[in-house]
């Protein structure tokens, strides 16, 4: 079939070699000695210029971390990390933040350059510079505020001025424990606990950089906000933290990307993004996780252990994750939703993609506790090569939420025999008055629109076409433009023949 | 880890087992190192058996009947037959191999006979010869305070077929496993499964199906429907290996909750490794339809009896597989009657 073959063709175009991100940049680069231990948190600490009650948050978030072992409930197989032989801080020399854009190193600029994110847009836009006179005004053209992540420290973020006009607080996390302690205070850790699981207690002892986000009540935050991680410099791992807060009746559409270079090394990754919103407030969190999957020999590649948890505190609040899933040759990521709120809302759109020797173990978890929360859980996964996917989730609905509704849908599609494909979904329901709902086949959902498209004489594998790839595009289209042709570009994938 | 502290259940059980051999053994290991599972193992998370099992002291005595006589410990059943797990108060072991004969049809009819606070743990193995046909039809009426806890293991050879129907009212816990590995190459499998689960109960139907054979055909169906407290646990997993290319597995899992405190748990879980198979799963939760309550009371029925009907229509589905009527009929009798008591 013509679609079958189009999609092998498409995964081949991602196979190990065509990785275009996988070059490396001479930057003159700070590291900390190897290993973990007391005096790295400090160093690290010390580093950022952080108040004394964060350094005690990492050192007690040290202590809990000797006491915890390596999960190993996940589909995946790796040799034991030696977490002593990683640098746990590298920083572009020359100061950890510029003031401004013109004092960023030319190299890095050209590294994001060619990552296609130009830091300088055009220089009239540039928030260093010159901000647009108003919000409205910012309005007019789209644009993306970003900020870079360059190996542990932010490097520069863009359109701040203009986002300020708005009273959107939009910086690196570093910079936000110096001028809103009380925010980082209030928020950071309570969606993640310190001590929530391995991966994350250990990133909140190490935590470099990452983005913090606050937008005030009723604010719709009037660009797109975007943050790109790199990691560049070699034996070292990215540990960031994330930080977005949506007050009452707010809104924010954020974006991930990331990707790093060619190594025989694994690089670990092991980042925490927690999203609080409050009454009303709404957060958009779309990913395009392209970080180096390894060679086809499965040789390199980044581990990417990362806890996302957005946590749906208020009334009528909605929390949406998207991701496209095509790097790293581990997974290990279950961005999830903590319905509290009453008639709160959570998405989880995802497609992934693995191929080579890759390995995937992500889903979500959608915990229903406020009455007439809903979910919607939408996953795709393809497997070629010798690679491995599982789709693990739950959902899991309180007795006191009333009214609950879940609707999961997981397919996935392997080309060649050699690949794996599982589903493990976790249901748990402890109120009569929930709906729950769980399907896998495509065809299955669709046997109207199959019957509708057939009526309008298409056979049926071409109606299948239709429908699934129609489908797919819905999910695509839950990516923000920007996100949307990147994604695209890896995904020109149809699902056709999917199983459960 | 240190060494565990064993609860008294526990230590019975390795008194029990002690100098055992073959599988025994193993189990005694187990149970010396880990204890008896608890809802941190993974394949136990609903179903705390330490937990369920504590005031449980002393050893029992459990065994196998087969047509009424005290089964011996392997046997070869090629004509309809009865079989009996009857236990007496406290934890017990027992153990039963059949083989059904290539080309052999036969209908086993499953039924426990359970003490007030018996927990037999029992293992039974079944193989089917090539072209075989075994139609495996289980009632599990136990008393609320039991433990039964049945761990069936199925070969199922190419051309054979391979039906098991499992209708439970559960007890304080009760384990149902089935774990069968299907050859495939024209071989079938259906596997059907009813819980009805009165206040306070719990019952678990765990089951795997290893396809290792290009071709098999699985489908499996359970429902079931839960009370104020009782829990529903379905763990369902389909295997496709590599060699079983033309796969065709479906598997459905849906249940009522009939009240505020009631608890279902499940985990359909598909594990597939070749490329050209056609598997399913879907689960789906929910309370009773109140459009169609309203409906039959409009047509005069009473609440309570548009329930019963409205709950046994659901559940009644799997029982349906069976392809004796007298057999069917007489199990759709016994869950009309439980449902009345439910009412």
């Amino acid at each position: 079939m013509a679609a079958v073959k189009e999609t092998i063709e498409d995964v081949k175009k991602l196979e190990a070699d065509k990785y275009k991100y996988g070059f490396t940049t001479d930057v003159e680069t700070e590291l900390a000695p190897k290993g973990l231990n007391e005096d790295i948190v400090r160093y690290i600490s010390a580093q950022k210029n952080e108040p004394e009650w964060m350094l005690e948050w990492r050192l007690d978030a040290l202590e809990r971390w000797k006491q915890m072992k390596d999960p190993t409930w996940a589909k995946v197989e790796y040799p034991p990390i030696d977490y002593q032989d990683i640098h746990y801080f590298a920083a572009p020399k020359a100061g950890a933040k510029y003031e401004s854009i013109d004092d960023v190193p030319e190299e890095i600029l050209k590294d994001f350059e060619k990552l296609g994110i130009p830091l300088k847009e055009q220089e009239v836009l540039l928030g260093v510079k010159g901000a647009a006179e108003s919000a409205a005004e910012a309005r007019q053209a789209p644009k993306v505020a970003v900020d870079a992540v360059f190996d542990s420290v932010s490097v520069v973020t863009t359109f701040k001025a203009e986002l300020a006009k708005a009273g959107v607080i939009f910086c690196s996390i570093s910079e936000a424990m110096r001028d809103h302690p009380e925010l980082v205070k209030k928020y950071l850790g309570s969606v993640v606990p310190t001590s929530d699981n391995f991966f994350a207690t250990l990133n909140s002892a190490v935590f470099s950089d990452g983005s913090f986000v606050y937008v005030p009540p009723g604010v719709r935050c009037p660009m797109e906000l975007s943050t790109y991680f790199r990691m560049n410099a070699e034996g070292t791992g990215q540990f960031e933290r994330t930080l977005i807060i949506a007050d009452k009746g707010a809104y924010v559409s954020y974006l991930e990307g990331c990707t790093a270079p060619m190594r025989d090394e694994n690089q670990l990754h092991a980042a925490v993004v927690e999203l609080v919103a409050l009454d009303d407030a709404e957060i958009k969190y779309s990913t395009v996780q392209n970080w180096w999957p390894g060679d086809e020999n499965g040789k390199g590649g980044v581990y990417n252990f990362v806890t996302k948890r957005g946590d749906c505190r208020g009334k009528n609040s909605k929390i949406s994750w998207t991701q496209v899933e095509t790097g790293s040759a581990i997974t290990w990521k279950y961005p999830s939703c903590i319905l509290r709120g009453e008639n709160s809302r959570g998405e989880f759109y995802s497609i992934a993609v693995t191929n080579g020797r890759q390995q995937a173990d992500t889903g979500t978890k959608m915990i229903h506790l406020g009455k007439g929360s809903t979910s919607r859980v939408i996953s795709k996964g393809i497997s070629a090569g010798r690679s491995d996917q599982t789709y693990r989730g739950l959902v899991s609905v309180h007795n006191k939420a009333e009214g609950a509704r879940n609707f999961t849908q997981c397919d996935s599609l392997l080309i060649g025999d050699q690949c794996g494909a599982h589903t493990v979904p976790y249901v748990e329901c402890k109120t009569p008055k929930a709906v729950l709902e769980h399907e896998a086949t495509t065809t299955k959902l669709s046997e109207d629109q199959l019957f509708y498209a057939r009526q309008r004489g298409l056979d049926e594998e071409a109606a299948t076409a239709l429908l699934v790839n129609g489908f797919v595009r819905e999910v695509l289209q839950e990516l923000p433009m920007e996100f949307a042709v990147e994604a695209q570009q890896l995904l020109k994938v149809s699902l056709e023949g999917s199983v459960g | 880890m240190g060494a565990i502290t064993h609860t008294p259940a526990e230590k019975t059980l390795i008194d029990l087992l002690d100098g055992a051999e073959d599988w025994r053994a193993a189990a005694r290991d187990a149970v010396v190192r880990f204890g008896l599972p608890t809802k941190r193992a993974e394949a136990w998370k609903w179903s705390d058996l330490r937990r369920a099992s504590q005031g449980i002291e002393t050893a029992g005595q459990a065994r196998f009947l087969i047509n009424g006589e005290t089964a011996a410990d392997r046997l070869t059943v090629s004509e309809d037959a009865a079989l009996e797990l009857v236990a007496e108060p406290g934890i017990s072991v027992a153990s039963l191999e059949i083989d059904v004969p290539a080309g052999a049809r036969v209908v086993l009819k499953e039924r426990y006979k359970l003490a007030d606070g018996a927990f037999p743990t029992a293992r039974l193995e079944i193989s089917l010869g090539e072209g075989a046909v075994l139609e495996r039809v289980v009632l599990g009426d136990t008393p609320q305070d039991s433990i039964p806890v049945v761990r069936t293991r199925i070969r199922v050879s190419k051309q054979s077929h391979y039906r098991q129907i499992a209708l439970t009212f559960g007890s304080k816990l009760t384990r149902n496993e089935t774990h069968i590995t299907h050859a495939g190459e024209g071989a079938e499998v259906e596997i059907g499964g009813v819980y009805l689960l009165e206040e306070g109960r719990h019952a678990d139907f765990t089951s795997t199906v290893s396809h290792t054979g290009p071709g098999g055909v699985t489908h499996q169906l359970v429902k079931g429907a839960a009370a104020a407290q009782a829990q529903g646990v379905f763990q369902g997993k389909f295997k496709v290996e590599q060699a079983a290319q033309q796969t065709d597995a479906k598997m459905t899992h849906r249940a009522l909750m009939l009240d505020d405190r009631a608890e279902i748990d499940a985990k359909p879980e598909l594990e597939i490794y070749a490329d050209d198979v056609q598997c399913a799963h879907g689960n789906a939760l929910g309370a009773i339809d109140e459009t169609a309550l309203f409906y039959m009371r409009q047509r005069g029925l009473s609440e309570v009896k548009a329930r019963a009907m409205l709950i046994e229509s659901f559940l009644a589905e799997p029982l349906d597989m069976i392809s004796d009527d007298v057999l069917r009929d007489e199990l759709a009798a016994i869950l009309r009657q439980r449902l009345g008591a439910i009412g």
